[in-house]
């Protein structure tokens, strides 16, 4: 035992140092650690408010640009309009006065500022000013006017952690538009103008410049949101799969304002699929 | 004193300015392990160790990396007083001087000092980051590229203030 205590206390600091490593090792690693350890993100209070004083700053040299892509939404919102259209045929009447008793509300936004931001390492965070208070959650997708921007990851009061779609562990659930086959998105780590689109089976035709779509197959986000458009695809003669090379909707270096996506009815799916058996 | 002052500046440089900068996707500089390259040489390996553990949690509360820049800086701060050691002259740097520098170690040692610990350091972190990714090129181009970086960065950083350390 003596001799152990003297081992020990010779060895000390090599103990030390292991048992911080260690300690550091398993934060690297309990993934799931991460959204209850709010005060180790950038939500905490004291960077996330340090992060919005510099974007304070930052924020007047973006808002040229910040500006156009509202202006370009709102034209989009107005083309969809359905004031906007002539209706001569009659039924088009009988659908605006229909009242579908199933019309419940899915998904509801929320607009949130862009704090910070990164497109430089391989894990990309943002930091948002809207968190638990603006009953902000984990898993909410989150959108700009351009297109898809990430998922959120973990919430403090005030402030939000999303994943950035620009993140080696980011997979988000994609459809080709023109022939409806589903896939799945992720970020090769390189450019961030740039993504990968994987699983589509090789049969497929596969037309460059169509553009790739949410699926709405997860609770996060709604169908039909831009991702981003084909711009060329490798084919591997081992692989039964297209690797799509898609050029992102969303511009990340200019990003300012998002939308966050609340889906009303995704804790009932989760429920129900999880319910169901699995064989 | 001097070290919590260069402490918070090197976290804020860090964050607010090397961070924000793009400048190629395989050059990452990490500048603000200058703070644990610089603290006393009469500081003991525990308190060395915590004052690391300090500064990797502060960047990785900011950059959302949950440990990865802990765990280099608790490495390169376990291996610096062995690299002093191997480094130091007849009777050490203990005796005479209180802190690494340009000037209490000389350019040469120093520089060998500060590029080891530099590589370590980006050794541990682009692994722990690429870890799961499996890209040997790309984290060795990685590991290279923003080491000479971060260490000419280092280097730039002595320069600067070598005149006043000389006083």
């Amino acid at each position: 035992m003596r001799n152990l205590i003297i081992f020990i206390r010779r060895y000390f600091n090599f103990f030390l140092f292991l048992v911080i490593e260690i300690i550091c090792l398993i934060l690297v690693f309990r993934h799931n650690l991460y959204q209850r350890a709010a005060f180790l993100n950038s939500s905490n209070k004291l960077s996330g408010d340090l992060y919005r004083h510099y974007n304070d700053v930052q924020y007047y040299f973006h808002l040229r640009i910040t500006n156009d892509s509202l202006a370009h939404e709102n034209a989009r919102l107005r083309n969809q309009l359905l004031a906007d259209f002539s209706l001569k045929d009659t039924s088009g009447e009988k659908i605006m006065t229909i009242k579908d008793s199933t019309g419940e509300r899915k998904y509801r936004y929320i607009t949130a500022k862009v704090v910070n931001n990164s497109v430089n390492t391989l894990m990309n965070y943002l930091t948002i000013e809207r968190g638990s208070k603006d009953s902000i959650a984990p898993n909410m997708g989150v959108i700009s006017s351009n297109g898809v921007v990430g998922i959120v990851r973990s919430v403090s009061d005030h402030y939000a952690v999303v994943l950035s779609l620009l993140h080696k562990d980011t997979r988000i659930s994609a459809r080709l538009t023109r022939s409806g086959n589903f896939g799945s998105v992720r970020w090769d780590g390189r450019n961030p103008e740039m993504a990968t689109l994987t699983d589509i089976p090789r049969n497929v035709k596969v037309y460059r410049g169509d553009s790739v779509v949410t699926s709405g197959y997860s609770t996060i986000f709604p169908e039909n949101i831009l991702i981003g458009y084909v711009e060329g695809f490798t084919e591997q003669k081992a692989s039964n799969f297209h690797t799509i090379r898609i050029r992102l909707a969303t511009n990340f270096y200019k990003l300012q304002y998002v939308y966050v996506i609340d889906n009303l009815m995704g804790e009932e799916q989760k429920l129900l699929e999880q319910s169901a058996p699995h064989e | 004193m001097k070290n919590m002052i260069r402490f918070i500046l090197l976290l804020l440089l860090q964050v607010f300015v090397l961070n924000k900068v793009l400048i190629h996707e395989f050059v990452n500089p990490y500048i603000y392990i200058l703070f644990i390259l610089l603290l006393p040489f009469n500081l003991p390996r525990a308190a060395l160790l915590f004052c690391a553990l300090l500064m990797g949690l502060s960047l990785d509360a900011f950059m959302n990396t949950m440990g990865m820049h802990a765990a280099a800086c608790v490495l390169i701060a376990y291996i610096r007083p062995f690299m002093i050691n191997i480094l130091s002259p007849q009777g050490g740097f203990e005796a005479t001087q209180k802190a690494p520098s340009v000037t209490t170690m000389g350019w040469a040692p120093f520089a060998l000092y500060a590029a080891v610990l530099v590589l370590i350091h980006h050794i541990a972190y682009f692994s722990l980051e690429v870890f799961g990714f499996s890209n040997w090129v790309y984290l060795l181009l990685k590991i290279l590229l923003s080491s000479a970086v971060s260490f000419g960065l280092i280097m730039l950083y002595e320069m600067l203030f070598y005149p006043r350390a000389g006083k």
